[in-house]
Protein backbone atom coordinates (compact mmCIF):
# COMPACT_ATOMS: atom_id res chain seq x y z
CA UNK A 1 0.00 0.00 0.00
CA UNK A 2 1.29 3.45 -0.90
CA UNK A 3 1.46 6.15 1.75
CA UNK A 4 1.56 8.89 -0.86
CA UNK A 5 -1.07 11.62 -0.47
CA UNK A 6 -4.34 11.10 -2.24
CA UNK A 7 -6.20 14.25 -1.15
CA UNK A 8 -5.31 17.96 -1.04
CA UNK A 9 -5.49 17.76 2.77
CA UNK A 10 -2.83 15.08 2.79
CA UNK A 11 -0.65 17.13 0.44
CA UNK A 12 -1.02 20.13 2.76
CA UNK A 13 -0.17 17.93 5.75
CA UNK A 14 3.18 17.16 4.09
CA UNK A 15 3.80 20.88 3.52
CA UNK A 16 2.90 21.62 7.13
CA UNK A 17 5.28 18.88 8.27
CA UNK A 18 8.03 20.54 6.23
CA UNK A 19 7.19 23.89 7.84
CA UNK A 20 7.65 22.35 11.28
CA UNK A 21 10.97 20.80 10.28
CA UNK A 22 12.18 24.25 9.21
CA UNK A 23 10.73 26.07 12.22
CA UNK A 24 12.41 23.71 14.69
CA UNK A 25 15.63 23.31 12.66
CA UNK A 26 17.66 25.53 14.98
CA UNK A 27 17.00 23.14 17.88
CA UNK A 28 18.85 20.33 16.09
CA UNK A 29 21.20 19.97 13.12
CA UNK A 30 19.79 22.56 10.69
CA UNK A 31 21.35 20.94 7.62
CA UNK A 32 19.61 17.64 8.38
CA UNK A 33 16.32 19.37 9.12
CA UNK A 34 16.48 21.36 5.89
CA UNK A 35 17.28 18.22 3.90
CA UNK A 36 14.30 16.42 5.46
CA UNK A 37 12.08 19.41 4.76
CA UNK A 38 13.28 19.56 1.15
CA UNK A 39 12.56 15.87 0.64
CA UNK A 40 9.11 16.26 2.20
CA UNK A 41 8.33 19.23 -0.03
CA UNK A 42 9.47 17.40 -3.14
CA UNK A 43 7.02 14.61 -2.26
CA UNK A 44 4.31 17.22 -1.73
CA UNK A 45 5.05 18.92 -5.06
CA UNK A 46 4.98 15.61 -6.90
CA UNK A 47 1.68 14.69 -5.28
CA UNK A 48 0.19 18.15 -5.95
CA UNK A 49 0.71 17.56 -9.68
CA UNK A 50 -1.40 14.41 -9.63
CA UNK A 51 -3.98 14.85 -6.84
CA UNK A 52 -7.16 16.50 -8.07
CA UNK A 53 -7.74 19.89 -6.42
CA UNK A 54 -4.18 20.16 -5.09
CA UNK A 55 -2.70 22.05 -8.06
CA UNK A 56 -2.17 25.30 -6.12
CA UNK A 57 -0.21 23.46 -3.47
CA UNK A 58 2.57 22.83 -5.97
CA UNK A 59 3.25 26.58 -5.86
CA UNK A 60 3.27 26.48 -2.04
CA UNK A 61 5.80 23.66 -2.08
CA UNK A 62 7.95 25.47 -4.67
CA UNK A 63 7.91 28.68 -2.61
CA UNK A 64 9.14 26.80 0.44
CA UNK A 65 11.85 24.99 -1.53
CA UNK A 66 13.10 28.44 -2.59
CA UNK A 67 12.97 29.56 1.06
CA UNK A 68 15.09 26.59 2.11
CA UNK A 69 17.62 27.29 -0.64
CA UNK A 70 17.97 30.85 0.73
CA UNK A 71 18.39 29.55 4.29
CA UNK A 72 21.04 27.09 3.19
CA UNK A 73 23.03 29.76 1.37
CA UNK A 74 22.77 32.32 4.21
CA UNK B 1 -16.72 19.62 34.76
CA UNK B 2 -14.31 17.66 32.58
CA UNK B 3 -14.82 19.81 29.48
CA UNK B 4 -14.19 22.96 31.48
CA UNK B 5 -10.95 21.53 32.84
CA UNK B 6 -9.75 20.52 29.38
CA UNK B 7 -10.21 23.96 27.88
CA UNK B 8 -9.30 25.71 31.15
CA UNK B 9 -12.72 27.33 31.35
CA UNK B 10 -12.51 28.68 27.84
CA UNK B 11 -9.01 30.07 28.15
CA UNK B 12 -7.37 27.44 25.95
CA UNK B 13 -8.30 27.78 22.25
CA UNK B 14 -9.65 24.72 20.42
CA UNK B 15 -7.15 21.96 19.58
CA UNK B 16 -4.36 23.59 21.59
CA UNK B 17 -2.43 21.88 24.39
CA UNK B 18 -0.95 23.67 27.35
CA UNK B 19 2.83 23.67 27.78
CA UNK B 20 4.84 24.80 30.77
CA UNK B 21 8.01 25.13 28.71
CA UNK B 22 8.47 27.46 25.81
CA UNK B 23 9.23 25.68 22.56
CA UNK B 24 11.55 27.51 20.20
CA UNK B 25 10.65 27.75 16.54
CA UNK B 26 11.28 30.18 13.74
CA UNK B 27 11.81 30.10 10.01
CA UNK B 28 15.33 31.52 9.93
CA UNK B 29 18.60 31.39 11.85
CA UNK B 30 18.89 33.57 14.95
CA UNK B 31 20.25 36.98 13.92
CA UNK B 32 23.14 38.56 15.80
CA UNK B 33 22.16 41.76 17.59
CA UNK B 34 24.52 44.63 16.79
CA UNK B 35 23.40 47.59 18.82
CA UNK B 36 25.45 50.09 16.81
CA UNK B 37 23.53 49.38 13.61
CA UNK B 38 20.14 48.37 15.05
CA UNK B 39 17.25 50.71 14.37
CA UNK B 40 13.48 50.56 14.46
CA UNK B 41 11.68 52.47 11.72
CA UNK B 42 8.04 53.47 11.43
CA UNK B 43 6.86 54.77 8.08
CA UNK B 44 3.98 54.94 5.62
CA UNK B 45 0.55 56.26 6.51
CA UNK B 46 1.68 58.27 9.55
CA UNK B 47 2.02 61.98 10.25
CA UNK B 48 5.58 61.57 11.60
CA UNK B 49 7.96 58.90 10.37
CA UNK B 50 10.60 57.89 12.91
CA UNK B 51 13.79 55.88 13.19
CA UNK B 52 14.87 54.98 16.71
CA UNK B 53 18.25 53.64 17.78
CA UNK B 54 18.32 50.93 20.45
CA UNK B 55 19.00 53.42 23.32
CA UNK B 56 16.26 55.71 22.02
CA UNK B 57 13.80 52.84 21.80
CA UNK B 58 14.69 51.63 25.29
CA UNK B 59 14.10 55.13 26.66
CA UNK B 60 10.44 55.09 25.58
CA UNK B 61 7.94 54.64 28.42
CA UNK B 62 7.85 51.08 29.71
CA UNK B 63 4.73 48.97 29.47
CA UNK B 64 4.12 45.63 31.19
CA UNK B 65 1.43 43.12 30.36
CA UNK B 66 0.80 39.47 31.14
CA UNK B 67 -0.93 37.43 28.48
CA UNK B 68 -1.32 33.96 26.98
CA UNK B 69 0.59 32.80 23.94
CA UNK B 70 -0.85 30.46 21.29
CA UNK B 71 1.26 28.82 18.58
CA UNK B 72 -0.42 27.51 15.43
CA UNK B 73 1.60 24.29 15.76
CA UNK B 74 -0.70 23.44 18.67
CA UNK B 75 0.79 24.56 21.97
CA UNK B 76 -0.21 27.39 24.26
CA UNK B 77 1.55 28.97 27.20
CA UNK B 78 -0.36 30.85 29.87
CA UNK B 79 0.71 33.94 31.78
CA UNK B 80 3.77 35.24 29.96
CA UNK B 81 4.81 38.51 31.62
CA UNK B 82 6.08 40.88 28.95
CA UNK B 83 7.86 44.20 29.23
CA UNK B 84 8.53 46.69 26.45
CA UNK B 85 6.77 49.53 24.69
CA UNK B 86 3.07 49.43 23.95
CA UNK B 87 1.80 49.77 20.41
CA UNK B 88 -0.35 52.64 21.64
CA UNK B 89 2.80 54.48 22.78
CA UNK B 90 4.35 54.02 19.33
CA UNK B 91 1.14 55.15 17.65
CA UNK B 92 0.95 58.26 19.84
CA UNK B 93 4.40 59.29 18.61
CA UNK B 94 3.85 58.70 14.89
CA UNK B 95 0.11 59.52 14.66
CA UNK B 96 -1.42 57.18 12.07
CA UNK B 97 -3.24 59.03 9.31
CA UNK B 98 -7.00 58.46 8.95
CA UNK B 99 -6.15 56.52 5.78
CA UNK B 100 -4.16 53.89 7.74
CA UNK B 101 -6.04 50.60 7.88
CA UNK B 102 -3.32 47.93 8.20
CA UNK B 103 0.28 47.47 9.23
CA UNK B 104 3.08 45.20 8.15
CA UNK B 105 5.66 44.44 10.77
CA UNK B 106 9.13 43.94 9.31
CA UNK B 107 11.70 41.70 10.94
CA UNK B 108 15.18 40.36 10.28
CA UNK B 109 15.75 38.26 7.14
CA UNK B 110 12.80 39.92 5.41
CA UNK B 111 10.17 38.24 7.60
CA UNK B 112 6.87 40.11 7.62
CA UNK B 113 3.48 39.76 9.28
CA UNK B 114 0.38 41.76 8.42
CA UNK B 115 -2.26 42.99 10.81
CA UNK B 116 -5.35 45.14 10.56
CA UNK B 117 -4.85 48.35 12.51
CA UNK B 118 -7.81 47.32 14.67
CA UNK B 119 -5.94 44.16 15.74
CA UNK B 120 -2.63 45.78 16.61
CA UNK B 121 -4.14 48.89 18.19
CA UNK B 122 -5.14 46.99 21.31
CA UNK B 123 -4.34 47.56 24.96
CA UNK B 124 -2.38 44.28 25.29
CA UNK B 125 -0.10 44.69 22.24
CA UNK B 126 3.53 45.62 22.78
CA UNK B 127 7.03 45.49 21.39
CA UNK B 128 8.76 43.40 24.04
CA UNK B 129 12.39 43.33 25.14
CA UNK B 130 11.86 41.27 28.30
CA UNK B 131 9.69 38.45 29.60
CA UNK B 132 9.22 37.20 33.13
CA UNK B 133 11.78 39.72 34.37
CA UNK B 134 14.63 38.78 32.03
CA UNK B 135 15.90 40.24 28.78
CA UNK B 136 14.30 38.46 25.87
CA UNK B 137 16.66 35.71 24.74
CA UNK B 138 17.68 35.79 21.06
CA UNK B 139 15.92 32.48 20.43
CA UNK B 140 12.67 33.99 21.66
CA UNK B 141 13.04 37.11 19.50
CA UNK B 142 15.46 39.26 21.45
CA UNK B 143 16.31 42.03 21.42
CA UNK B 144 12.77 42.96 20.35
CA UNK B 145 9.64 41.13 19.30
CA UNK B 146 6.06 42.06 18.72
CA UNK B 147 3.45 40.50 21.03
CA UNK B 148 -0.16 40.29 19.81
CA UNK B 149 -1.75 38.00 22.41
CA UNK B 150 -5.16 37.61 20.77
CA UNK B 151 -3.73 36.09 17.56
CA UNK B 152 -1.67 33.01 16.73
CA UNK B 153 1.96 33.68 17.51
CA UNK B 154 3.27 33.91 13.96
CA UNK B 155 1.76 37.39 14.00
CA UNK B 156 4.00 38.17 17.01
CA UNK B 157 7.10 38.53 14.88
CA UNK B 158 10.53 37.97 16.40
CA UNK B 159 13.50 40.31 15.81
CA UNK B 160 11.36 43.20 14.62
CA UNK B 161 12.97 46.17 12.92
CA UNK B 162 10.10 48.25 11.59
CA UNK B 163 6.46 48.96 11.22
CA UNK B 164 4.86 50.04 7.95
CA UNK B 165 1.41 51.64 8.11
CA UNK B 166 -0.65 50.96 4.99
CA UNK B 167 -3.95 52.11 3.51
CA UNK B 168 -4.64 48.54 2.35
CA UNK B 169 -3.88 44.96 3.35
CA UNK B 170 -0.84 43.01 2.14
CA UNK B 171 -0.20 39.44 3.16
CA UNK B 172 2.91 38.70 5.20
CA UNK B 173 5.38 35.81 5.08
CA UNK B 174 3.21 32.98 6.44
CA UNK B 175 0.01 34.51 5.14
CA UNK B 176 1.44 34.09 1.62
CA UNK B 177 2.33 30.52 2.45
CA UNK B 178 -1.13 29.18 3.13
CA UNK B 179 -1.79 30.47 6.62
CA UNK B 180 -4.80 32.52 7.64
CA UNK B 181 -4.84 36.26 7.15
CA UNK B 182 -6.49 36.98 10.52
CA UNK B 183 -5.23 34.14 12.77
CA UNK B 184 -7.71 34.23 15.66
CA UNK B 185 -6.93 31.11 17.74
CA UNK B 186 -10.39 30.97 19.31
CA UNK B 187 -11.92 30.76 15.81
CA UNK B 188 -9.15 28.36 14.89
CA UNK B 189 -8.18 30.50 11.89
CA UNK B 190 -5.11 28.51 10.92
CA UNK B 191 -5.22 28.21 7.12
CA UNK B 192 -5.93 30.49 4.19
CA UNK B 193 -8.59 28.18 2.71
CA UNK B 194 -10.75 28.94 5.75
CA UNK B 195 -10.98 32.60 4.69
Amino acid sequence: MSDEPTTPQEVWALIERADELVKYAQNRDPATAYAQARSTLERAAEAARTVAGAEKLEEQAARRLADIAKLESA
Amino acid sequence: MRAEREDHDGRLPPNQRLTRGWPILHASPIPKFKEEIWSFCVWGEVETEVEWTWPEFRSLPKFRNTSDFHCVTGWSKFDVAWEGVSFKEIASRVTPKPSATHVIVHAEYGYTANLPLAAIDDTDVLFAWAHDGFDLEPEHGGPLRLVVPKLYAWKSAKWVRGLHFLNHDERGYWEERGYHNRADPFREERYSWQE
